[in-house]
């Protein structure tokens, strides 16, 4: 019995490493490449990504062994017909009931993640209104709206606007919760950052808001993620978080710039389309 | 006059093409279908090498920005509408009467209708290409307004779809009333083959889903031409609307894409391992539940729009995970314990299941609702339909035609050439679809024409790139086999499997009523029964 079995250990774990070794390759590969994100809620996003992704690795491999053991145990040897086994009983129970556990796990960690990235702003964050158009963005930035520092007196917003060409920065401080109302007047677009792996569609008609707080700075990529027409993929802009004072410093360049060229306009009023 | 000439049995002879145009016979059909469909198959993957030679580099001009886009939405378009689902309703046509010992599906006439109602639909589709503007360029799911912007093309598309639409319906409904009404002595519901109770639940997600597609087209065609607001906010429509029946559609679509293949992969495993289907009634019931739970989870589509009650969508989206699971149970309870060979059908069936195990852990961070915020509309979302579509349903349509090669044309493909065609197949396959995953990690949208040298994706797109042409290389072997297969003569006995459902029970190809005698059915497996007696219960 010993030399029947021993070489079906062997096989075993030959299958158990296989399986084992390519979910570590993958665990590896998604570590080096996966952004852990730069935003309060980008980091509780990673988290939820890393339980899904090792929940998935341990049902492959499992699945996979059992796979790969079972066609090196089983195959053909004779014209003896194998035990039909229809199946039933408690193995049919299992088979509902264990997938039923893994996804109602899932969904209930899933759900208390939206719960806790679902934060609004106060009202006195700085706000940034995004409006995407064919083929780039506008970031405008209201004067008595600026989160900490605003002067509740100032008036006027100045505004970026990139093109297809040239893309636009997108200025926003670092430490504090900033939020975004995302507008379109033509079709279909959606604001993307990698880095806060997350996006929200910019849809004609409605205005959709979300706020983060980004805990890193630098320049981050980002582009439209809505297919919206011939020149979707250069409808790109880069993302520069910077610490409040750097901030300030840009606000009032730009306001003192933008009111010399007579671009500044009244609070009420928008700029591009 | 004392003698009376005695007519001749000598029959009307029609020309062959006339005989093929006029056919009302379900293999006839059956056959027409696969030739139409593997054509489009072809035609798809042409547009698919043209996308990745686009995107093997950085920055690339192979094709504008405008081509892109409309090679892209063809792509797609060709491959679902043209292939994928049409590809099912050929086996179905070829196999449902032949498994359920039929003569005939139950209205000939109406089944010759569904089909010659394809050809026109992708000439229109098609000839998009040849008009002023191009053809569709708005992707597949042609959201609004972008699908109001383009050209002449975009009106063709509709059209086509709508019509393909109608062909799915009409054949929908024939293929439940032969289910249900003609089916051989003995034979309840629950000894039907299994791959029968797919297409089964396919015909239902087709008849009930697919009218409402048809609804939102006609609405998108209104908006573009006689200035209906369905969907413009400006004249009260709304947007988001579009996405909501779209997806109402689509999502029981991509199970209408799939289950039939899951189906073929049932016959396949159970012959090669000589051991019944594991669980054959939690199979049936599983397929049930997809079909049932498909028509709640649409808007896990449109996790981004933020007009989506997340919550319970992403339960749904996760609850269906649970009857896709306890197929893979089955699958994995079938090959254990068994005597198991490995002629190509089952490679292409183990690959199935593999690939497809893939493709339903990648799809579980879809679910997820804030890790959907990152990966939606990247290439990590392209990775898993294609895990699905490709490494599952392409799978089985391969498998399906090595199985019943013999059957359909009394020839078996050279083994050789097709374990050859299953090895190139499912390495390209893995080579192109597997980076795309850690494309979409690193933030890659799909549906980019360019993209920047600086973003540093050009490494696995080049590696996905040749996969793809891989892939291409692997259909070689595949037609050769074809080729030399045709060039034999008709050789195969009835049954060059030892399989277990009706269809083996006749020659190979069956007479034009399929058969002579039927044996009694007494299990899901009457051949096995009639090989093997009681002995093996």
């Amino acid at each position: 019995m010993l030399r029947m079995s021993l070489p079906r250990r062997v096989r075993l774990l030959a299958a158990a490493t296989a399986a084992g070794l390519l979910a570590l390759l993958a665990t590896g590969t998604a570590s080096a490449i996966q952004p852990g994100g730069i935003t309060d809620e980008a980091r509780l996003m990673n988290e939820l990504f890393w339980i899904v992704t090792i929940a998935g690795l341990i049902v492959f491999a499992l699945v996979a062994a059992a796979l790969v053991y079972a066609i090196i145990r089983y195959r053909r040897k004779g014209d003896e017909l194998p035990p039909q086994f229809h199946g039933g009983g408690k193995i049919e129970v299992a088979m509902v009931g264990v997938p039923i556990l893994i996804v109602i796990g899932l969904f209930t960690i899933s759900m208390i993640t939206l719960v806790q990235i679902d934060d609004k702003a106060d009202d006195d964050a700085l706000t940034i209104d995004v409006t995407g158009f064919q083929f780039s963005w506008q970031f405008a930035y209201n004067l008595n709206d600026l989160g900490t520092n605003t002067d509740p007196n100032a008036e006027g917003t100045i505004a970026v606007i990139g093109t297809p060409a040239n893309d636009p920065i997108l200025y926003m401080p670092v430490d504090e919760p900033v939020e975004f109302l995302l507008k379109s007047n033509d079709v279909i677009h959606s604001f993307y950052v990698v880095d806060f792996l997350y996006k929200l569609d910019l849809i004609p008609g409605r205005v959709n808001s979300f706020t983060v707080t980004a805990r890193e700075t630098g320049d981050f990529r980002a582009q439209c993620a809505e297919l919206c027409g011939t020149n979707h993929a250069l409808m790109r802009f880069t993302v520069r978080v910077v610490e409040r004072d750097e901030f300030d410093a840009w606000v009032a360049d730009e306001a003192a710039r933008q009111l010399g060229e007579g671009t500044l306009v009244s609070s009420s009023g928008t700029q591009g389309d | 006059m004392a003698t009376v000439a005695v007519p001749q049995l000598s029959g009307y002879h029609r020309p062959a093409v006339l005989d093929w145009i006029t056919t009302v016979d379900h293999k006839k059909l059956g056959i027409l279908y696969l030739y139409f469909t593997l054509f489009f198959f072809a035609v798809g993957g042409i547009l698919a090498l043209l996308v990745r030679t686009q995107l093997a580099v950085a920055d690339n001009s192979f094709v504008g920005n405008d081509a892109y886009n409309q090679i892209f939405t063809m792509h797609a378009s060709a491959m679902l509408f043209l292939f994928i689902i049409p590809v099912w309703a050929g086996f179905g046509n070829y196999l449902v009467p032949l498994q359920i010992g039929a003569a005939d599906m139950a209205f000939p006439r109406i089944n010759a209708l569904s089909f010659w109602m394809l050809p026109p639909a992708g000439i229109l589709m098609f000839a998009g290409f040849i008009v002023d503007g191009g053809a569709a360029d708005g992707g597949w799911t042609a959201y609004s307004p972008l699908a109001q912007q383009t050209g002449v093309g975009m009106d063709m598309w509709i059209i086509a779809v709508i019509v393909l639409g109608m062909s799915s319906t009409i054949g929908a409904a024939n293929f439940l009333v032969t289910m249900f009404r003609m089916r051989a002595p003995g034979m309840t519901m629950f000894r039907m083959p299994i791959f029968c109770w797919t297409m089964l639940v396919t015909a239902l997600l087709q008849l009930l889903a697919t009218p409402v597609l048809a609804a939102a087209l006609v609405m998108l065609f209104i908006d573009r031409n006689y200035g209906g607001q369905f969907f413009d906010p400006n004249g009260g429509g709304n947007v988001v609307l579009w996405q909501n029946v779209f997806w109402f559609y689509s999502h029981p679509a991509v199970y209408i894409m799939i289950l039939p293949g899951m189906g073929i992969v049932s016959e396949i495993l159970p012959v090669f391992s000589r051991k019944p289907l594991f669980g054959y009634k939690a199979f049936v019931f599983a397929t049930i539940g997809i079909g049932g739970l498909g028509f709640s989870v649409w808007a896990h589509h449109m996790f981004t729009t933020g007009s989506v009650l997340l919550p319970f969508f992403g339960f749904m989206t996760f609850m269906i995970g649970v009857p896709t699971g306890v197929k893979i149970f089955n699958w994995l309870g079938t090959l254990w314990g068994g005597s198991i060979s490995f002629p190509t059908p089952m490679l292409f069936a183990i690959g199935f299941v593999s690939m497809f195990l893939i493709g339903g852990i990648n799809g579980t961070y879809s679910a997820a609702v804030p890790v959907d915020f990152a990966l939606h509309d990247t290439y990590f979302v392209v990775a898993h339909i294609h895990y699905v579509l490709f490494g599952g349903s392409v799978f089985a349509v391969f498998g399906g035609l090595y199985y019943w090669f013999p059957k359909i044309w009394g020839r078996k493909l050279n083994e050789r050439l097709g374990k050859l065609h299953f090895a190139l197949m499912f390495v390209g396959f893995n080579v192109a679809f597997f980076p795309m995953h850690m494309l979409g990690l690193d933030g890659m949208p799909r549906r980019i024409a360019v993209y920047a040298d600086s973003a540093g994706w050009e490494a696995l797109n080049m590696l996905s790139t040749g996969g793809a042409f891989l892939i291409a290389v692997s259909m070689i072997p595949f037609l050769i086999a074809v080729v030399m297969a045709f060039m034999r003569p008709k050789d195969q006995p009835d049954d060059p499997w030892e399989a277990n459902t009706l269809e083996w029970a006749t020659t190979s190809p069956p007479p034009h009523y399929n058969f002579d005698s039927l044996p009694p059915v007494r299990s899901e497996r009457p051949l096995f029964d009639a090989r093997h007696g009681d002995e093996a219960h």
